[in-house]
C-alpha cells in the first residue's frame, strides 16, 4: 500500500518544493512526479477537437525550469509587484493576520492556480473547458458564447467566460472576492475589482501555454502579466481523491502568511516545527 | 444571489431547492424546464455520450435513502450494520456539512443535480460541492491493493450501451452511506450500470453489496433529466462554514420520518444570509480575524 502522506498540507509543500522529490506528497512515484522536464526534439502537432480547435485535454505538469513557482511576480524585474498602497496594506495584511486559505480548504482560484507547483487535468468540451484540480475541485468555463452577467456573484475562480480567438482559448474574469484571498503562494493580494485575462494555448502535442493579464487597479498601479508553460504527463496519471478536511491539522498549526520571501521569490520558513507523528495504519481519521 | 453556504444538512431539512437558490440556472430539485426529446447522442467512438448537467427527476422519493427500493425502505442489516448505523446516528456529524467527500453511494442518492463529462478514455462527474470523481475506462483493473477513498477506487468499462462502474477500497469510518446517515464498511462493493434511453434521460441501476453490515445486496434504481445550458458552479465549502463552528449541528441526521426522510422540524434559526453588506466570512481560529 502506498504510504499516506495527504496530511502534508499546501504550506509544507511550499516550503520544501524546492527540494521536493518528485512524487513525494501524493505518493505517485510510479508516475513520474508531479513535475517534468521539457522533452528535446520535434514534438508532434497539437491534438484538436471535432470542431477544430487545439484540444487541451490532458493531465499537465509544471516544467522544473519555472522559477519562482508560486509567485505571480515571476515575470517582473526583481519579482516586484507594483501595489499600491492599498495593495501594501491588503499585502500586509495577508501576511499577518491570514492563514494560508487553501490550507484551510477554501479554493485558491484564479490566478493563483495557474502559478501553482501542481499539475491538473484539463477536459475539454463543445461548450465547455473544465479544469480539475489537486485539492478535488474543479472550475468549469463555459465556452458557449456566453457574455458575462450584470451582477455576478463573487467568487474564488470568479465569473469565467471562454472564448475562441483562431487557435487560442481566452478565458475573461471577473467577480472575485475581495478578502482573505491570495493571489498566489506569496500571499500577495487581489481585490475585489480583479480581471484575469488567461490566453491559453498549445503549440504542440507536448505543450500548453497560458499567458495571464491581471488587472486590479485597486491594489496594483498598473496591469502585469505572468506566462507560463506546462507540459503533457501521462494519460493515465490520475488526479486522486482529496479529502482536503480530513484530520487537517494546519489551522491549528500555522501560523499567519507563507513564511518568509527568500530571494529567489519562493517563501517557506528554514525550520518547520515538527508534524504530528503521521497516522499509524488502523487508527480513526479525525 | 446564491445562498450556497447553507450546508446539506439545511438542504434536507428544507427539502426542497431552497439552499440551492441557483436563480438562472434552474437549480436542481424542483425547477421543471422542458426536458429533451430525441435519440441518445453518441460520441466518436459509438458509445451513448453522458455528458450534460442532470438534475433529479423528482421520482427518486424518498430522496437520500440507499433503502429507497425496499419495502418500508428497510435496510437488511447485520448485527455489526446495525451498531454502526446507531453509532453514526448518535456520533458522527455528517461528514458533508464538514466539507468531506459524499463519496458512493452518497452522491448517487443525493438530490444535487450534477455534470458529466466523457472525455477521452475517462468519465468525469462535478458534483455540487465542488468535489469530483474520475472513473478510468481505459481497460485498466482493480489494482492489489488499493488506498480507501470516499468514492473508493472506481474502474469504468462499457457492457454495450451500459457504463458500468465498479467500485472497492471505501473508507469505512465516520462514513454515511446516504442522507439517512446509513453506514458502510471498507467491505463494500459497489456496482452502477449507467444507461442514457434518450436525449433526456440518465438511469442508474446500483448493487451495493457490503457483507460486513447488510445481509444480502441493495439495489437502488434512480433517473435524472437533462438541463442543457446549465452548469454546476463554484462552491467553497470550508468558507464561513457556520456548520463547523456554530455549534449549530448535532450529531446524525435527525429523525428518521415514516416517509423514509430525515431532519428536524424544527430546526435552530440560521444566521441571516450573505448580502453585498453582509458579506461571506471565512472562519479562522482564534487569534485571527
Amino acid at each position: 500500500m502506498m504510504t499516506f502522506t495527504y496530511s502534508l498540507r499546501l504550506v509544507a509543500l511550499l516550503a520544501t518544493l524546492a527540494t521536493l522529490p518528485s512524487g513525494f506528497v501524493f505518493g505517485q512515484d510510479d508516475l513520474g512526479g508531479l513535475t517534468a522536464t521539457a522533452p528535446k526534439g520535434k514534438s508532434n502537432p497539437a491534438p484538436r477537437d471535432a470542431a477544430g480547435h487545439p484540444d487541451f485535454s490532458g493531465f499537465w505538469k509544471g516544467d522544473r525550469a519555472t522559477k519562482p513557482v508560486g509567485n505571480i511576480g515571476k515575470d517582473l524585474p526583481g519579482f516586484k509587484l507594483p501595489l499600491t498602497p492599498e495593495g501594501e496594506a491588503a499585502l500586509q495584511f495577508n501576511l499577518t493576520k491570514t492563514i494560508d486559505p487553501e490550507s484551510l480548504c477554501i479554493i485558491g482560484g484564479t490566478p493563483r492556480h495557474n502559478a501553482s507547483g501542481l499539475p491538473f487535468r484539463v477536459l475539454q468540451n463543445k461548450d465547455s473547458v473544465a479544469f480539475l484540480y489537486f485539492y478535488s475541485y474543479y472550475r468549469l468555463i463555459p465556452t458557449d458564447g456566453r457574455k458575462h452577467t450584470e451582477d455576478p456573484d463573487p467568487s474564488f475562480f470568479g465569473e469565467e467566460v471562454g472564448r475562441w480567438e483562431g487557435d487560442t482559448l481566452v478565458v475573461d474574469s471577473i467577480a472575485f472576492k475581495g478578502e482573505k484571498v491570495w493571489i498566489d503562494e506569496n500571499a500577495n493580494p487581489h481585490s475585489d475589482a480583479l480581471h484575469v485575462v488567461e490566453r491559453w494555448t498549445r503549440p504542440d502535442a507536448d505543450r500548453i501555454h497560458v499567458e495571464t493579464l491581471i488587472e486590479d487597479p485597486k491594489f496594483y498601479t498598473k496591469p502585469f502579466t505572468y506566462q507560463r508553460t506546462w507540459l503533457a504527463g501521462p494519460a493515465n496519471q490520475p488526479i486522486t481523491e482529496y479529502a482536503c478536511s480530513e484530520n487537517n491539522i494546519d489551522a491549528s498549526h500555522l501560523g499567519p502568511g507563507p513564511g518568509p520571501i527568500r530571494a529567489d521569490g519562493t517563501r517557506g520558513y528554514a525550520d518547520l516545527a515538527p508534524l504530528p507523528p503521521p497516522i499509524k495504519p488502523g487508527t480513526p481519521l479525525k | 444571489m446564491r445562498r450556497l453556504f447553507i450546508k446539506l444538512f439545511a438542504a434536507s431539512l428544507a427539502l426542497s431547492f431552497c439552499a440551492w437558490a441557483q436563480d438562472g440556472q434552474g437549480g436542481g430539485r424542483g425547477r421543471r424546464g422542458p426536458v429533451p426529446t430525441g435519440p441518445t447522442p453518441k460520441t466518436a467512438d459509438g458509445h451513448p455520450d453522458f455528458t450534460g448537467y442532470w438534475r433529479d427527476d423528482g421520482n427518486a422519493n424518498p430522496h437520500g435513502n440507499i433503502g429507497k427500493d425496499l419495502p418500508g425502505f428497510k435496510l437488511p442489516f447485520t448485527k455489526a450494520g446495525e451498531a454502526a448505523h446507531s453509532y453514526n446516528v448518535e456520533h458522527t456529524v455528517d461528514p458533508e456539512s464538514l466539507c468531506l467527500p459524499g463519496g458512493i453511494p452518497r452522491e448517487d442518492a443525493g438530490d444535487g443535480s450534477f455534470q458529466l463529462v466523457q472525455n477521452g478514455p475517462d468519465t468525469v462527474f462535478l458534483y455540487q460541492y465542488g468535489t469530483f470523481r474520475v472513473v478510468p475506462t481505459d481497460g485498466r483493473k482493480h489494482s492489489e491493493d488499493p488506498d480507501p477513498t470516499y468514492f473508493g477506487e472506481e474502474i469504468g468499462s462499457w457492457d454495450g450501451d451500459t457504463f458500468v462502474i465498479d467500485s472497492i477500497a471505501f473508507k469505512d469510518t465516520k462514513t454515511w452511506a446516504d442522507e439517512n446517515a446509513d453506514p458502510h464498511s471498507d467491505a463494500l462493493h459497489t456496482i452502477e450500470r449507467w444507461t442514457r434511453p434518450d436525449a433526456g434521460h440518465l438511469h442508474l441501476e446500483l448493487t451495493i453489496d457490503d457483507p460486513k453490515f447488510y445481509t444480502q445486496p441493495i439495489h437502488f434504481q434512480r433517473t435524472w433529466v437533462a438541463s442543457p445550458g446549465q452548469h454546476t458552479r463554484e462552491q467553497a465549502c470550508s468558507e464561513n462554514n457556520i456548520d463547523v463552528s456554530a455549534g449549530h449541528l448535532g450529531f446524525g441526521p435527525g429523525p428518521i420520518r415514516a416517509d423514509g426522510t430525515r431532519g428536524y422540524d424544527n430546526p435552530a434559526p440560521l444566521p441571516p444570509p450573505v448580502s453585498k453588506t453582509n458579506p461571506a466570512k471565512t472562519i479562522l481560529p482564534p487569534g485571527f480575524h
